[in-house]
């Protein structure tokens, strides 16, 4: 009988002496109105009359949701909708679950007293059959409820039986079954393993899964857990403890989140909300009520509560953002906590390893919920914005020991004190931070000012010992380094600090001495250079998106920003692999005059026979073998070459013969180029339709590139295709950098320094319908979207072997990016590149020459501006036929915008291969930032100008 | 031969060739019909239902998240265990790959990516290094071990660069920690030797035999590390052998959308797919037939079909795990074809799309990573230790 008690009395319960003094409390008192159902009755547990295992039919499991734990009464107010519940879960009385508890006492070993007799069965079934897994289960008729019995064995031994004994008997043959279809390697395995892989399943048991001896990082000695191991699955929380009930009922809390019973994150989930009210007694765990004030215990960083080294990690989880319960996380730290932040304690280091504890104190220190909040700061009686702050803290030399708080800064002289006090501190002088320093802010009535700042007795005491004349009330304007002057005079009287005694004064009256003599220099440069949090970054970095179809230019808008933004655009290696990259360009180009040069060749051949044959007609022989040879024709070295170099073309492989190609055969480059045969090629280079246009920017260099000694310039870097790698995506960080005086005096873009942008450039390839990386950008502020204006009249290849207009297949791109779901409240910005082209083409080709702009009939003044000028300027009042055909295709654009999504697309004008175009739209694209930011669509731009411009002209 | 002609006879030869390829996916189809009801869902589960094989049956209390991984700031694109059960690596959108103790729920390492767009990462055999990739196109190794730089970011120790376009899965070929095959969004899956950083074969690409799409997920056979399978946006499979780069092994037809997982069935004796068309396919890898599909009705409003975002199997092969675009994951018993348990009506389940599926070695766990930034180790509880 003692044993059965001790299985039944509650957490922490001593065991009575005699049966007398067990105070009993099965079930309250129901005063409620009359149910019209039955009322099920608890009965004691014979247990003589365990029932036996049975097999579970399987079919009646279907409805998986209904729980096998056999559900409460609850007394105060047994709604219909529990009774349900109740009924139900009886009728489904057969769901297979887990006994859980027994695994633990597996081993506890056979002491377990009479708990332990009726769990032999199951005990039994764990440690002799694999197939056949046996459940006990306590059939309470009529079921008023679980029985939470929890056994007290020895003190501190306790076996968490509670759920595990209300249960149905089941045998799972599946196991049987999935070894039929996974063949025997698996089943073996699966068998074998048993053992170990117990690991996971204790964790569910015990939160604290000790006695998982394989473990290998964990350091939990199993017999230390066995001291704690009950709370999760013993459904009575903590903090009944000390409740003198022996069996105790589901109360409602629990029986509201009952999955929870066996989920343990969120039964720990509703210990925390219980927490406050449950107090445990002093000095113990939050979370199994144990332990004394000299249990070593770690404290949450936000709420103060204190778990035992068993629960911590229950309680914190993985702890993302440092030391706090699972619930506090989000939440800011208790202030008083902020200097142990990242300090780790004893407990931690015993429970887990280096690593581990490294990655929470980082976190803790780093994240940004934990850091001191600009909110509660005050300096010089103005709040600080977060940017604030991070100046403050991030400066050479920052105030100490932050706390939240209200401060005077003096400015001038970097004197930093508490609102109402003397200086406690020299900052970096000249932050921008807080407002303007009152008079009164240290409080001082000596009528003696410091930078306008009355100073205090100390301070003037230390004055009038540093040999400072104080008579007469003066001001005095101190500068950081100590020199001082008075009001109204301008030699510079001394230096405040300069004499050793003074500092020895200060010492004594605890006021700041400057720490030492800092270059001004170097501060300067460190303020620019000052690192930014981890946390700010991920805020102020605006992401820029540029995409485009391929030939649209994107790839030299990137690069262009590199060379704008770029202190070191491309760094040395950079540039030996562009050497490569271009001089593979080139030989890419030969190549690709070399067959022109054999089409060339042939087809001139063609003429001359047939020239020949007319001739021959005519005149009757002479036909030689000499006449064979066209201007197409190459000599035999050459000729070799050229075949040696279309086959490694043909092969794919041309850039794995560089560099070794230049090596050897920049002589023959040089030949080669300098041939008639190339050279009447190239003067048909516009017949070459795979000829890049940028090709004769390079082959006319030929001979100098092919050597060895050959460095790019900017301008060939600029030029160069597949530079910021075609295949894969390029990213930059950059700042604008303040261009002209007027803006650095703009004290609004004190904060735009800090914002920060990212101009990321996706390749072409695989944007498409079924684009699977597109969602990856959902946090991108701006897509900017570019389009070659000269593509109007250029076909592709759309994959189906179909030849499609260019401009079209950038349209066609546009709409599935502008109406893709990541997009969908995306900001457009529209880049309309190669203008240059533009302008060189439009007179010889029609626009009309592309099907979209069948209506483009521009009117043309009389006295048009010569298209062959180039202006770069554009000229309003009498823009070319380019500019015209620039207004109409945007127009375009924006129409087609406005027709997918409704909102207003931002165009600009960009020439690729001139800096100040691309600047200017990048510029463009952080103002619709700001405007975004602000929501003033102040349709101020330029651009709204040139739409009505162009709605004139376009039908 | 003038262009017009030539075009004409393009356009006739391609008629052919589809027409070719019609009568080739009849012939399939009546081949796969094995009963001859020409129902393509009753596989081998109505033969299994015949035979009164009835589905595992799931409580509620029978798969349990025992541990929340919090830590990443942005959605979780994929994970990885170690061999030996209790790490797992998880990359997510925020840049950062991140190394777990599985047991202690703790971070061992946050490594902070030079491409922040990461699609999938592994651990290798030993334990040692983890391999990431991602849209810039570089399969990145880093060494666990060797020290941080000043900033406290652990180095990168190798790159694995030859791809033209983005790295959409890798894996460590098992037992060998110098070898890696990753897939790729140029069409083509790469075995590499990590030590060198040489790729030692491509698959597929100018083969005519390849995938003509992005590939989007490989699987190594654990059986025979030689065979390896790969799914694509062509809507097909394919069987390859790492020692015969030049040809696939075998195409598997069938998926109407793109393959976007694949995984080998535990036994290698046949994979599991996943696609963008909703349904799970079980083929075998000798015959080359499908065995089963995986295919649950939605009553979807929109009529839009929830994806399959990636699949794994529990160590007996019983059970397939299965996430979907939905936020659904289901658990099918693979030998019956039904769905014994949906994930998300757990309690602790995920808030977002479930985006990887992983079990640990030893199949007492399995992992799943979602794009609410989270992943959870889920348990089974009860008497199964595994399935």
């Amino acid at each position: 009988m003692k044993s059965l008690l001790t299985s039944m009395l509650p957490v922490g319960a001593s065991i009575p002496h005699s049966q007398d003094e067990v105070e009993y409390s099965f079930a309250m008192e129901y005063h409620g109105p009359p149910v019209t159902y039955d009322l099920p009755r608890a009965v004691p547990i014979d247990i003589k009359r365990i029932p036996t295992a049975t097999v579970v039919p399987p079919t009646s499991l279907s409805d998986k949701l209904s729980l096998p734990i056999a559900q409460p009464l609850i007394a105060p107010d047994p709604s219909s909708k529990n009774s349900k519940e109740l009924t139900l879960g009886f009728d489904k009385i057969v769901s297979p679950t887990s006994v859980i508890a027994f695994h633990q006492r597996d081993r506890d070993g056979p002491d377990c007293g009479l708990s332990g007799e009726f769990s032999s069965s199951g005990t039994l079934a764990f440690s002799n059959g694999h197939d056949q897994s046996c459940e006990l289960s306590v059939v309470v008729d009529g079921g008023s409820g679980a029985l939470n019995l929890s056994n007290e064995h020895e003190g501190s031994q306790q076996l968490s039986g509670g759920i595990g004994i209300s249960r149905t008997l089941e045998c799972f043959s599946s196991r049987i079954e999935s070894h039929e279809l996974s063949g025997s390697s698996g089943a073996q395995r699966a068998s074998n393993d048993c053992k170990e892989s117990l690991d996971f399943l204790n964790d569910i048991d015990q939160p604290d899964w000790g006695s998982t001896e394989s473990m290998q990082s964990s350091r939990f000695l199993s017999s230390e857990v066995s001291s704690c191991k009950d709370e999760d699955f013993n459904n009575d929380p903590p903090c009944h403890a000390k409740r003198t009930s022996i069996v105790t009922f589901l109360d409602a809390e629990s029986s509201d989140t009952i999955h929870g019973d066996f989920s343990p994150v969120e039964g720990q989930a509703i210990q925390e909300q219980r927490g406050p009210e449950t107090r445990p007694k002093k000095g113990a765990c939050y979370r199994c009520s144990k332990g004394n004030l000299f249990t070593d215990k770690e404290t949450c960083i936000v709420c103060n509560k204190k778990y035992c080294s068993n629960c911590i990690l229950r309680a914190m989880g993985s702890m993302p953002e440092g030391r706090k319960c699972v619930t506090c996380i989000g939440l800011p730290i208790d202030e008083s906590k902020r200097e142990s932040l990242g300090k780790c304690s004893r407990v931690l280091k015993w429970l887990l390893n280096e690593l581990e504890i490294q990655q929470i104190m980082k976190a803790e220190k780093s994240c940004e919920v934990n850091q001191l909040q600009a909110e509660l700061i005050y300096v010089n009686r103005q709040q600080l914005c977060p940017e604030e702050l991070i100046l403050l803290q991030s400066c050479p030399k920052p105030p100490k020991k932050l706390k939240p708080g209200k401060y005077w800064y003096d400015k001038v002289s970097g004197l930093w004190g508490k609102e109402g006090q003397k200086p406690c501190n020299i900052i970096s002088p000249n932050l921008n931070v807080g407002g303007a320093i009152m008079p009164n802010a240290s409080n001082g009535n000596t009528r003696v000012s410091i930078n306008n700042r009355e100073v205090t007795k100390a301070e003037l005491w230390m004055l009038q010992l540093a040999g400072v004349q104080c008579a007469g009330n003066p001001n005095f304007w101190v500068d950081a380094d100590g020199s001082y002057q008075e009001e109204g005079q301008k030699n510079i009287k001394g230096h405040i600090w300069g004499k050793s005694a003074t500092k020895l004064v200060c010492a004594v009256l605890s006021l700041p001495v400057p720490s030492k003599a800092t270059n001004p220099c170097r501060e300067e440069k460190a303020l620019v250079d000052r690192p930014v949090p981890d946390y700010l970054e991920q805020r102020t970095l605006q992401k820029l998106l540029l995409v485009g179809y391929s030939g649209s230019g994107t790839s030299t808008i990137f690069k262009q920003a590199k060379f704008l933004y770029k202190s070191v655009s491309f760094s040395e290696d950079e540039r030996q692999d562009i050497k490569l990259i271009i001089q593979s360009n080139v030989y890419k180009y030969l190549g690709i005059l070399l067959e022109g040069r054999e089409r060339f060749e042939e087809e001139s051949q063609v003429e001359m026979k047939k020239n020949q044959s007319v001739e021959q007609s005519s005149a009757l022989g002479n036909a030689s073998e000499h006449d064979e040879k066209t201007i197409y024709s190459i000599g035999p070295r050459l000729k070799a070459f050229s075949d040696w170099l279309l086959k490694v073309m043909v092969s794919g492989n041309l850039e794995a013969i560089f560099p070794a190609a230049t090596r050897e055969y920049a002589p023959l480059v040089e030949e080669l180029w300098k041939d008639a045969a190339i050279q009447a090629t190239y003067k048909r280079r516009t017949e070459l339709q795979m000829l890049p246009v940028v090709a004769s920017y390079f082959l006319e260099r030929a001979v100098e590139i092919s050597r060895m000694d050959y460095e790019p310039s900017d301008e060939d870097i600029l030029y160069a295709e597949g530079i910021t790698s075609s295949n894969g995506l390029a990213c930059m960080d950059f700042s604008f950098p303040h261009s002209g005086h007027f803006e650095s005096i703009d004290t609004a873009d004190q904060h735009d320094s800090l914002l920060r942008y990212q101009l990321i450039r996706v390749p072409a390839r695989g944007l498409g319908e079924n684009c699977k990386w597109l969602e990856m950008f959902e946090d991108v502020r701006l897509v900017i979207f570019c389009v070659a204006l000269s593509d109007y009249d250029q076909f592709c290849d759309d994959g189906n072997e179909v030849l499609m207009n260019k401009m079209l297949a950038s349209r066609k791109l546009f709409e599935i990016i502008v109406t893709h779901p990541t997009f969908k409240q995306m900001e457009f910005l529209l880049i309309l590149n190669k203008f240059d082209l533009l302008e060189e083409k439009i007179e010889q080709v029609p626009l009309t020459s592309c099907e979209w702009f069948h209506d483009f009939n521009p009117v043309r003044s009389y006295h048009h501006s010569n298209s062959n000028t180039r202006s770069n300027s554009i000229n309003n009042n009498n823009p070319s036929l380019a500019q015209l055909a620039f207004y109409y295709i945007a127009v375009k654009f924006k129409r087609l915008f406005a027709s997918l999504t409704g909102r207003k697309l931002y165009v600009s004008l960009v020439k690729g291969l001139e800096s100040g175009t691309v600047d200017g739209s990048l510029r463009y694209a952080r103002e619709i930032l700001k405007w975004d930011e602000g929501r003033e669509n102040l349709s101020i731009n330029e651009l709204s100008y040139y739409s009505t411009e162009a709605s004139s002209f376009s039908s | 031969m003038s262009v017009a002609e030539l075009k004409e006879r393009h356009i006739a030869a391609t008629a052919t060739v589809n027409a070719l390829r019609e009568r080739l996916k009849q012939k399939r189809t009546l081949l796969l019909d094995t009963d001859g009801s020409s129902s393509c869902y009753s596989h081998f589960a109505g033969y299994a239902r015949s035979q009164g094989r009835t589905p595992v049956s799931f409580g509620p209390t029978d798969l349990v998240c025992c541990r929340i991984l919090q830590g990443h700031t942005g959605k979780v694109y994929s994970l990885d265990w170690t061999p030996e059960k209790n790490r797992i690596v998880s990359a997510s959108q925020d840049g950062r790959l991140i190394v777990w103790n599985a047991l202690t729920s703790q971070k061992t390492h946050a490594i902070k990516l030079p491409c922040a767009w990461v699609m999938t990462c592994a651990f290798s055999p030993n334990g040692q290094s983890v391999a990431c990739g991602g849209l810039d196109s570089v399969c990145s190794i880093f060494n666990l071990n060797s020290p941080v730089d000043k900033d406290g970011n652990l180095p990168v120790s190798r790159m694995l660069s030859g791809h033209k376009g983005y790295v959409s899965s890798c894996q460590y070929v098992p037992d060998e920690d110098t070898h890696l095959i990753t897939s790729s969004g140029d069409q083509t899956c790469v075995l590499w030797d990590v030590t060198t950083g040489q790729r030692l074969s491509v698959f597929g690409g100018e083969f005519p035999s390849g995938h003509t799409a992005d590939v989007l997920s490989v699987s190594i056979n654990g059986s025979n590390s030689k065979m390896f399978v790969s799914g694509s946006c062509d809507a097909t499979a394919r069987l390859w052998d790492t020692r015969i780069a030049s040809r696939a092994v075998r195409t598997f037809h069938g998926h109407e959308g793109d393959v976007n997982t694949v995984k080998f069935f535990p036994d290698g004796q046949r994979f599991g797919t996943g696609s963008g068309d909703g349904t799970c396919r079980l083929f075998d890898m000798r015959t080359g037939h499908q065995l089963q599909v995986y295919h649950q009705q939605h009553a979807a409003a929109d009529g839009e079909v929830p994806h399959v975002t990636s699949i794994a199997f529990s160590i007996s092969g019983r059970l397939l795990f299965a996430a979907y675009s939905n936020n659904d994951c289901y658990v099918w018993d693979t030998l019956v074809a039904k769905v014994v348990l949906n994930l998300r009506s757990l309690q602790n389940s995920h808030e977002g799309r479930i985006t990887c599926l992983g079990l640990s070695a030893d199949g007492s766990a399995l992992c799943t990573g979602s794009w609410d930034k989270n992943l959870k180790i889920w348990a089974f509880g009860g008497d199964r230790r595994e399935i």
